[in-house]
């Protein structure tokens, strides 16, 4: 218990507090707010053109925002210059100076807080160690893969013992297959030095291996800001639903039968509870399954839930087969079998029933 | 293909040979009735002598306009890369009121006849008495040359990363800092093609210098010219040959530093 | 840019370039001011304030000076481009990184030998004894040596040759920015090479043609080595009309008019220019 007296008071590492950033007349950052805990990993994720970039530079320093404000350890810090704040980048393209050694880049940020010699020596040493490169002190970065540029950089953004640390799509110029050893190594570290860490990215697989919460941004707006799993399983509106992963997207209309909602489309009618529907007369609406809380179960089958239709492709990804299903009331649907059996099992031109998991279903 | 264009590829060679040609034509007849023996000027030579350039490389107004013209450069292009530089670098990366001025009046001697400020400078040099002395051909050569050198900056600075600047600056290094240890040393070799080019340009200026020098601070063009009007024999010639050598090679020798096409921009895209 | 708050020590960056800016502006309004001064004959004085150095720009004499001037600079800026495009051309699909460097010095090295070792070539070319009359008096072609030198043509072939240079900058510049991808489809809908050139390499090089030729037009009309030593005094200029006044008649106040009036003269060819390229970008010539 006397550790947590020891513990700041304020969990929060940082804080945003309705910023926004506008470039011409199009909000880039639109009145986002959003806390992350000390030691939390976060993603900022979306297409091109979200915000999550300028939101980054915002916090980094190296934009200014017409409003709101930005607090570090619960200080305020959009007074401060880039160069004034505590804060460690890990940029795309490594950003290196190529007229320094690895040793002098990673002793940079030292050398700024004047530190001494013999500590200098002595934490970019173990910087390296950290990144696994402790021989690459002498070399010049051209002279490095861009794996081994892309560790120095983060050797030195956290040498410096930042307060937090931003990480700019730090492996979009890495071979896909070096990426997958490289977020396990990064999550690693991450995890061993005990950093708060701000990760962006447009690739929502490595936002949810990676990820303690993801914050799904688009327009300049946060849509949602939770963890992996309940971003997958219950998107808060359309578009994080049709961003992360695949998912069907079935046009039906809906009523309100006392507890439930009846989506109708057809002669297929679904029942769910009404908290799994948005409120509102609209009557047109969109019911999202997953590939997954799908499956084909034989035609009359009383599993069967969501009507029939006959298979018009099959797409073999290795650990799962996916069968397109033409509906018979219009829908297209992509259903997701485990293993290959399916392959043999519901072969090109079946006809077949769907049995879909309706606790998984969402509405908008 | 029709015939136009079978001889299309050829005809281009041969144009462009002729040009090439034309362009360097003077050059050579320079250098080859540089050789000559006898004192009238003459092509081809009939007799082959090195005393002209003997003569050249010792007749005292050329030596006098030479010592001239290497302190007057070695001046010139020392401050214009200073000026230059901080100039340039400020004006690329920082907003300030007056900033497009500035700008437009440092690159206006691109634009600007030389004799134009030659006058200018003459005027306002005898205005204030300092009438042809050394000042005022470094400061003349310094306006000409200072567009040149903030060029080369422009596009050294191009193609410096622009998120070391941000590394730099998320590290805890102050815009000064910046410059010093991150900036300038990535753009010496670009500053030091600069300052070549900013010496040869004016070293061998001569329009603007002949309105501002007089008999005691003529630098080499200015005697050169004097010298033709009365003589005509082939030292200049041969001085000439001299030149032209040490300017191809000083350009050879930038090019190596700065990259002559990409000051130029010539650059395919390919 | 970053938001990046400026240094303090921006001044100082700013300062040493703001007094050369000074000093060129102090020696242009020197010019403003000598030229509506009273030209004292005999004197390197100047009198009081007078109109009458703009008068005396309308005799036939200056006139004259002036209408050569454009004349040379518009055959200059013409030759100029029929001989630079090919060589721009070569520069840029040039695939011998060697052979471009040494097309380039080749056609570079002239603008940096300095206009007298330059202009004193041509005089060795053109000369009665010279590279041309000597050539054909030998191979017995003719038997009297030509004059050559002292035309306008003598002079305009030395600016052209002056201006290859810059010129074959500008276009290179401007060809280099055509994606080859635009000719190569030209290629592969049936254009042999001559109507790749014509109908695509030419009309989206323009902007670099148009601007390269107003280029060399206002800069030959500051030439003055070259008329004034290719040209021997039978071919004057406007820079060899304000040399010849402010040494030899000391008429500086005059000097002053018509070096300002040439200076505005080029100013307001190249605003024109300015406004012509915009109109072109607007249509879509920026290939």
């Amino acid at each position: 218990m006397s550790e947590s007296a020891a513990a700041p008071v304020n969990d929060i590492a940082l804080s945003i507090e309705k910023v926004v950033r506008t470039f011409g007349t199009a909000r880039a950052v639109d009145n986002v707010s959003l806390e992350v805990r000390r030691g939390e990993f976060v993603t900022l994720l979306g297409p091109s053109g979200c915000g999550k970039t300028t939101l980054l530079n915002l916090i980094a320093g190296f934009l200014t925002p017409e409003s709101g404000e930005i607090f570090v350890d619960g200080a305020p810090i959009s007074g401060l210059s880039a160069f004034e704040r505590n804060i460690g980048v890990v940029f795309q393209n490594y950003a290196l100076f190529p007229h320094m050694s690895v040793a002098e880049n990673v002793a940079f940020g030292l050398k700024m807080r004047k530190v001494t010699r013999p500590e200098i020596a002595r934490r970019v040493q173990e910087a390296l160690e950290m990144v696994r490169l402790p021989q690459m002190g002498e070399r010049r970065p051209r002279q490095l893969s861009g794996g081994q540029q892309q560790r120095i950089a983060l050797a030195r953004a956290l040498v410096i013992r930042p307060q937090l640390i931003l990480l700019d799509e730090p492996f979009s110029a890495i071979d896909k297959n070096l990426r997958a050893e490289m977020q396990v190594e990064l999550k690693t570290i991450q995890r061993q030095v005990g950093i708060t860490t701000i990760f962006i990215t447009h690739d929502q697989s490595e936002a949810l291996s990676m990820s303690d919460r993801i914050a799904v941004m688009a327009q300049g707006q946060v849509q949602q800001f939770s963890e992996p799993i309940d971003l997958y399983r219950r998107p808060a509106n359309s578009f994080v639903a049709s961003f992360i992963g695949e998912i069907n997207r079935l046009a039906c209309t809906r009523r309100i039968e006392g507890d439930r909602a009846v989506l109708e489309c057809g002669p297929v009618q679904v029942r769910v509870p009404t908290a799994q529907a948005p409120a509102g007369a609209a009557t047109e609406s969109m019911l999202y399954l997953r590939p997954e809380a799908l499956r084909a179960v034989p035609a009359g089958s009383a599993e069967a839930n969501l009507g029939t239709g006959q298979v018009q492709a099959q797409v073999y990804q290795g650990t799962h087969v996916d069968l397109i299903v033409q509906a018979d009331n219009g829908w297209l649907l992509r259903l997701r079998e485990p293993g290959f059996a399916a392959l043999d099992r519901w072969p090109v031109g079946a006809r077949l029933a769907i049995h879909a998991d309706l606790a998984e279903a969402c509405v908008y | 293909m029709t015939m136009a264009d079978r001889i299309a590829k050829p005809a281009f060679i041969a144009l462009v040979a002729v040009a090439l040609a034309f362009v360097t034509l003077p050059s050579v007849v320079v250098v080859i009735v540089a050789f000559g023996e006898k004192s009238i000027m003459m092509f081809p030579p009939d007799a082959w002598s090195l005393r002209w350039f003997e003569r050249a490389l010792t007749y005292p107004d050329f030596r006098k306009g030479m010592v001239n013209g290497l302190y007057v450069s070695a001046w010139a292009s020392l401050l214009s890369v200073a000026v230059g530089t901080l100039a340039a670098y400020a004006i690329d990366r920082f907003a300030f009121k007056g900033r497009a001025l500035l700008e437009a009046i440092l690159l206006s001697p691109l634009v600007i006849p030389h004799f134009t400020l030659g006058v200018g400078l003459l005027l306002l040099a005898s205005t204030f008495g300092l009438a042809r002395g050394y000042s005022v051909v470094v400061l003349c050569h310094l306006i000409l040359v200072v567009p040149f050198v903030m060029r080369s900056v422009y596009v050294s600075l191009k193609n410096i990363d622009p998120m070391l600047e941000r590394a730099a600056a998320s590290l805890g290094a102050p815009p000064l800092t910046v410059f010093l240890r991150i900036h300038l040393p990535l753009l010496a070799p670009g500053l030091a093609g600069g300052w070549l080019f900013a010496f040869i340009l004016s070293f061998n200026e001569f329009t603007a210098t002949l309105f501002v020098t007089n008999n005691t601070t003529q630098t080499l063009p200015v005697a050169m010219y004097n010298y033709v009007r009365e003589y005509a024999d082939p030292t200049m010639a041969a001085l000439s040959a001299l030149l032209i050598l040490a300017t191809a090679l000083f350009l050879i020798i930038a090019n190596r530093f700065l990259g002559l096409d990409r000051i130029l921009s010539i650059e395919s895209h390919r | 840019m970053n938001d990046t708050a400026r240094p303090t020590l921006l001044p100082w960056f700013i300062a040493p370039a703001a007094l050369v800016a000074m000093l060129l502006i102090a020696a242009l309004a020197m010019l403003f001011q000598y030229s509506f001064r009273e030209h004292l004959p005999g004197t390197l004085e100047v009198g009081g304030v007078t109109l009458e150095n703009f008068a005396d720009l309308g005799k036939w004499l200056y006139l004259r000076v002036f209408f050569d001037t454009l004349t040379i600079s518009a055959w200059t800026a013409l030759c100029s481009l029929l001989l630079g495009y090919p060589l721009a051309l070569a520069l840029v699909r040039c695939r011998s990184r060697s052979l471009k460097a040494a097309i380039l010095i080749a056609v570079i090295i002239p603008m940096f030998t300095g206009d007298i070792v330059r202009t004193y070539s041509w005089l060795i070319v053109l000369g009665t004894r010279g590279f041309i009359n000597g050539t054909l008096l030998g191979l017995g072609v003719i038997e009297r040596p030509f004059a050559l030198l002292f035309t306008q043509t003598a002079v305009i072939a030395a600016l052209v040759q002056y201006s290859l240079p810059v010129i074959v900058v500008i276009l290179a510049a401007a060809i280099s920015h055509i994606n080859t991808d635009y000719e190569k489809a030209a290629e592969s809908l049936g254009a042999g090479p001559l109507a790749v050139l014509w109908k695509v390499t030419l009309p989206l090089s323009m902007p670099g043609i148009l601007s390269g030729t107003v280029t060399i037009f206002a800069w030959t009309m500051s030439a003055f080595a070259t008329p004034q030593l290719v040209g021997g005094g039978k071919v004057n200029m406007v820079s060899n009309m304000v040399y010849h006044l402010g040494f030899a008649s000391f008429n500086f106040p005059f000097a002053a008019t018509l070096s300002m009036v040439s200076l505005l003269l080029i100013m307001a060819v190249l605003g024109l220019l300015g406004l012509c390229l915009k109109r072109l970008e607007r249509k879509g010539f920026t290939g």
